[in-house]
């Protein structure tokens, strides 16, 4: 019998644990448990057999650690067969009479994905691909993924599975007491990604005694429309007259998962500290219950790494800044794959209150599938909103899902049968809520009747791919009123249907209503208001308009989604009367300071106080010349805290503050240059990089941040950068100057060989070097030409070179 | 102890000792002394403080092990030649092998900032670097408390990369306590530790019960050290 089938009808009964045991029987420190398959199969062999006959159904092979980062592929091919014979023979030898399965069993590889980390996602797959290949050709019942403690490796290994064998894939990961995965996942955060994915069976192991994974088991049962599982550990191992024993019986833990049990966990067993006798005991108190019938939840959920975005009863606000249509600086910042400016777009829309982020990088002389990826990949480095993936490059859509580390929304499908054709099969493979806009291949109909005609045939073909009505969002498309006075009611109509006769989920890009009219914000805001009336889920919207963020607050206040009206009392004194913009908040005027700088900006930027140096600046710009702000004030200002640095008087973050400081002041005056088109002042390019292997890079940003200040156009190549990618940087442009940052012994030999790579293929270029390891000697030693001990010695040395020339 | 068992350990940083002392935040960040309480620089660091309220995960893996001595040099569950171990070990028959970390949140606004604000980067990096300092600081003086009723003493905590100790030994440590799957650090390429805000180390157990137990600090060569710190 199958797995699956099995479970229908019955509670599970997984095993206990495995490493304890074998360290008992004697497995040294630090010793692979996976060479115990050949070297001791007896051991393994009973110790399995015990587990099913104390009632296991389950058994896992000794195969947790058995991955190709551990061991060589023929080794690892031996061990694994090895495994699951092991395995065979303890089912066979066992005198239980319940039905018996053999699982896989998978842990994590152990290396940290990128960004935190600095393993790639597709490696991951990779290796983890390996470990199902073997153990599907020597037969097993089912893939055991578990102990994962990171989402986005669970992710990697659930897409190996899936990808390498048709075989049930259950998935367990490791929560630490605050709940949550060690990289942030909330429970209903894996449910969502993970179902998303179709794993057969979702659930907790490892960490944490029963008791104390409660809440995140209530969670699980909670949101989860597929079997929960539960595998906790024995509590905590302690000290007892030189025994180690763990601080949960197994009276106390069968009586614990009994309980769950009967809450509605449908598969149990245990972890580290449990043995044959938990899982009898476990079997004893449950068996005689009838197993609770796992019920479809459909809850529209979106996920991050670390939460979800459930679509109900409060509308949900989809940020539409990041999309280059319209925007001159956003197309700019594509085309010179300025990063920084796109991220800071985002973290405005996250402040602003947005709870997903839509993400449209299309242009077309960008390569859009790498872009949209890479922009993916560093939005979730530093956010943590669920995004929506906006493209019409079908490889660019799957290349953003394959690597999101959650479930994403997906932007869009329409009727046409082409395009549902082409994403459907994705949303099956990598999960997601789908953007359905009701058109066809005839276009936008004109009747509200049309569009729900579409929203249907939509639902059926997505039923074909066994996707849910509840992974549909419908967005019943905004078209301006200025050329149909009809155009919103009919927009209206389809939406309320769609909501309330179809039960999907609507979302609308609402701006659209308003074009062609002055005022536009207020007849948006006014449509807004119209749609969520008529049950609107989520808005494409723009966070900086302050009619939308009242209309938000007002309807929550009004439809008995904010309690007390506490949101809205937060937030609607930023909304309640509109600054014009360019509006200065008052400087402090303390003429009595003053005195010891040559003037208010200097003193502003030797403080560090960015907002006042950036509206001194705007003064000061009516009646100044641009770059006698520059050379009278700015760099003056720079030069005391720069003294004040190397005399030690002041130190590195005051050094900083004073930077961002004058930073500002720079951003107004770049500002005003370019309105008047005189051209800038650089002290030329600057490639500035950590080298490979290293993935620490605040040193790095410092030195940058100052080199800038003073007039240095920094290419900055970030961290982990291989000599390659900076020799091409510096050869392309002809860079006279290039900075390498190393923090640890381990990378100054990257460094070295990035150095000599830049002499052969840049003979030109100057290299400076820095870093916590580093020391003049090193420097000597590797072949730099200058050895920083800090920034601002950076920056006198690529002073002092460009004046050379 | 049993040898074979790899102890856990969690705080919530409510605890004795967690107590956040701003000299050494200051002293990470490249200050020397304290900033005006009233100063930009002290509202932005009790900006991270409170941005950080709660996002600490304190945890130590640890196991205790015995040892033995040949010609002068240690024998321990894992090759050293290090003279420098060597000394500080110097006395012991067990030693206590521990890991710990205070988790990857701090790590996700040190990224966030870096686009932000370096400043802020910067103390937000200083402040970990002190948290977990204070982690190992409270894990050790409990193992010192616990052990004294054996009438033993612990040495300083030994790292790999201290010294003539090759940082190439953390490829050890991360197996004899299982890091990873104890407390989720794990270990790169280039043997850097994520979370990054994590340590590991090594301490022997001594049978003098008498005298003062040197600091970390005062065991290391490296005299020029901008973080020595003498008198702590």
């Amino acid at each position: 019998m199958n797995v699956l089938e099995y479970l229908k009808n019955n509670l599970v009964y997984l095993d206990g644990g495995m490493g304890t045991l074998l360290q008992k029987r004697g497995l040294r420190p630090g010793e692979l448990p996976e060479r115990w398959n050949l070297l001791h199969p007896e051991v393994i062999v009973e110790i399995q057999k015990n587990y099913y006959d104390a009632g296991s159904n389950i058994v896992c092979t000794n195969t947790f650690g058995a991955n190709t980062l551990k061991f060589e592929e023929e080794e690892l091919d031996k061990l694994i067969k090895a495994a699951i014979e092991n395995a065979k023979k303890a089912r066979d030898l066992s005198s239980g009479l319940q039905e018996k399965f053999v699982a896989l069993d998978i842990g994590p590889i152990g290396r940290l994905l990128k960004p935190y980390g600095d393993f790639d996602f597709e490696e991951a797959v990779a290796v983890y691909a390996k470990t199902v290949q073997i153990g599907v050709k020597y037969g097993v019942d089912l893939i055991f993924i578990e102990t994962m403690n990171d989402s986005f490796d669970t992710k990697a290994a659930l897409l190996a599975a899936k990808e390498n064998c048709n075989l049930p894939v259950f998935v367990s990961n490791a929560y630490g007491e605050d709940g949550k995965l060690m990289t942030g996942a909330t429970p209903a955060a894996m449910v969502a990604m993970l179902e998303g994915m179709h794993a057969d069976a979702i659930g907790a192991n490892c960490s944490l005694g029963p008791k104390q994974l409660k809440q995140v088991v209530e969670e699980y049962l909670e949101y989860a429309s597929v079997p929960v599982l539960l595998k906790p550990n024995a509590g905590l191992p302690r000290s007892e007259e030189g025994k180690t024993v763990y601080d949960v019986y197994p009276d106390e833990f069968s009586d614990d998962l009994s309980d769950y049990v009967q809450k509605g966990v449908r598969i149990v067993g245990g972890c580290c500290g449990t043995t044959p006798d938990y899982i009898q005991a476990t079997v004893e108190k449950t068996k005689d219950e009838n197993p609770r019938e796992t019920e479809k939840k459909n809850r529209t959920l979106i996920s991050s790494y670390t939460h979800v975005v459930e679509f109900k009863d409060s509308p949900v606000l989809i940020g539409e800044r990041i999309n280059p249509t319209g925007k001159k600086r956003f197309k700019e910042a594509l085309r010179n794959n300025d990063i920084d400016y796109i991220l800071g777009e985002g973290l405005k829309q996250q402040e602003k209150g947005c709870h997903v982020l839509d993400v449209n990088v299309g242009l077309p002389e960008i390569d859009e599938a790498a872009m949209l990826a890479k922009v993916c990949y560093e939005l979730q480095a530093i956010i943590d909103l669920p995004l929506q993936i906006d493209t019409t490059d079908v490889k660019a859509m799957e290349l953003a899902l394959r690597r999101y580390n959650g479930k994403a929304m997906i932007n869009s499908v329409n009727g046409k049968e082409e395009v549902m054709r082409e994403i459907f099969p994705l949303v099956k493979k990598y999960g997601g809520l789908v953007v359905c806009l009701t058109l066809d291949e005839d276009g936008i109909p004109e009747t509200a009747e049309k569009r729900v005609e579409i929203a249907g045939k939509i639902i059926s073909v997505a039923e074909e791919y066994g996707i849910e009505r509840k992974d549909l969002i419908f967005d019943t498309l905004a078209m301006t009123v200025s050329a149909d006075k009809n155009a919103a009611l009919a927009t209206l109509y389809a939406l309320d249907t769609i909501r309330h006769e179809l039960g999907c989920h609507t979302s609308l890009g609402v701006s659209n209503v308003s074009f062609g009219l002055p005022n536009r914000e207020i007849i948006t805001a006014a449509f807004f208001t119209c749609a969520m009336e008529r049950g609107l889920s989520a808005a494409i919207m723009n966070p900086n308009s302050g009619e939308m963020m009242k209309s938000y607050y007002a309807f929550r206040a009004l439809h008995g989604i904010d309690d007390n009206c506490t949101d809205y009392m937060e937030h609607i004194a930023e909304y309640a009367c509109n600054v014009p913009e360019g509006t200065i908040a008052p400087v402090l005027k303390d003429t009595k300071k003053n005195l010891e700088f040559g003037s208010e900006l200097q003193r502003a930027i030797v403080k560090g106080l960015k907002e006042q140096a950036a509206n001194l600046t705007v003064e000061m710009l009516k009646n100044t010349e641009a770059l006698e702000i520059v050379s009278g004030q700015i760099i003056p200002a720079l030069d005391i805290v720069g003294k004040g640095f190397e005399e030690k008087t002041m130190f590195l973050p005051q050094l900083l503050m004073s930077a961002e400081a004058s930073q500002c002041a720079f951003e107004q005056i770049k500002k005003k240059m370019k309105e008047n088109s005189t051209e800038s002042v650089s002290r030329g390019k600057f490639v500035i990089a950590t080298v490979h292997g290293d993935i620490h890079d605040i040193g790095k940003n410092i030195v940058k941040l100052i080199l800038e200040n003073y007039g240095f156009d920094v290419v900055d190549l970030g961290k982990d950068v291989p000599p390659e990618t900076v020799a091409e940087a510096v050869v392309r442009e002809h860079v006279p100057l290039v900075g390498l940052s190393a923090l640890m012994t381990t990378t100054v030999p990257a460094m070295e060989a990035t150095i000599k790579l830049l002499r052969k293929e840049a003979p030109w270029a100057k290299v400076v070097v820095g870093g916590a390891v580093l020391t003049q000697e090193y420097a000597d030693s590797i072949g730099a030409d200058f050895y920083a001990k800090d920034a601002m010695a950076t920056v006198r040395y690529a002073i002092k070179e460009t004046e050379n020339k | 102890m049993s040898e074979n068992t790899i102890f856990l350990k969690r705080y919530d940083g409510s605890e004795k000792g967690f107590a956040i002392n701003e000299k050494e935040v200051w002293r990470y960040s490249g200050y020397l002394g304290l900033p005006n309480a009233d100063s930009e620089l002290s509202k932005l660091f009790m900006q991270c403080v409170e941005e950080l309220k709660g996002g600490f995960s304190y945890k130590v893996c640890y196991r205790r092990m015995a040892i033995g001595w040949e010609n002068g040099m240690p024998v321990l569950p894992f090759a050293s030649d290090s003279k420098g171990l060597a000394k500080c070990l110097k006395g012991s028959s067990e030693v206590i092998l521990f890991a710990a970390t205070i988790g990857l949140t701090i790590d996700r606004l040190i990224a966030k900032y870096q686009r932000l604000s370096a400043t802020k980067a910067l103390l937000m990096q200083a402040y970990g670097a002190e948290r977990i300092e204070c982690l190992c600081d409270v894990f050790c003086d409990e193992m010192q408390n616990r052990i004294q009723e054996e009438n033993l003493r612990c040495t300083p905590r030994f790292s790999p990369g201290y010294g003539d100790l090759p940082l190439e030994k953390q490829i050890d440590f991360f197996q004899l306590l299982d890091c990873n799957r104890q407390i989720g650090i794990s270990l790169n390429q280039s043997l850097l530790m994520s979370p990054s805000k994590s340590v590991t180390a090594i301490m022997g157990l001594t049978a003098c019960p008498t005298g003062k137990a040197k600091h970390k600090c005062e065991m290391c060569n490296n005299i020029t050290c901008a973080y020595r710190n003498d008198n702590r």
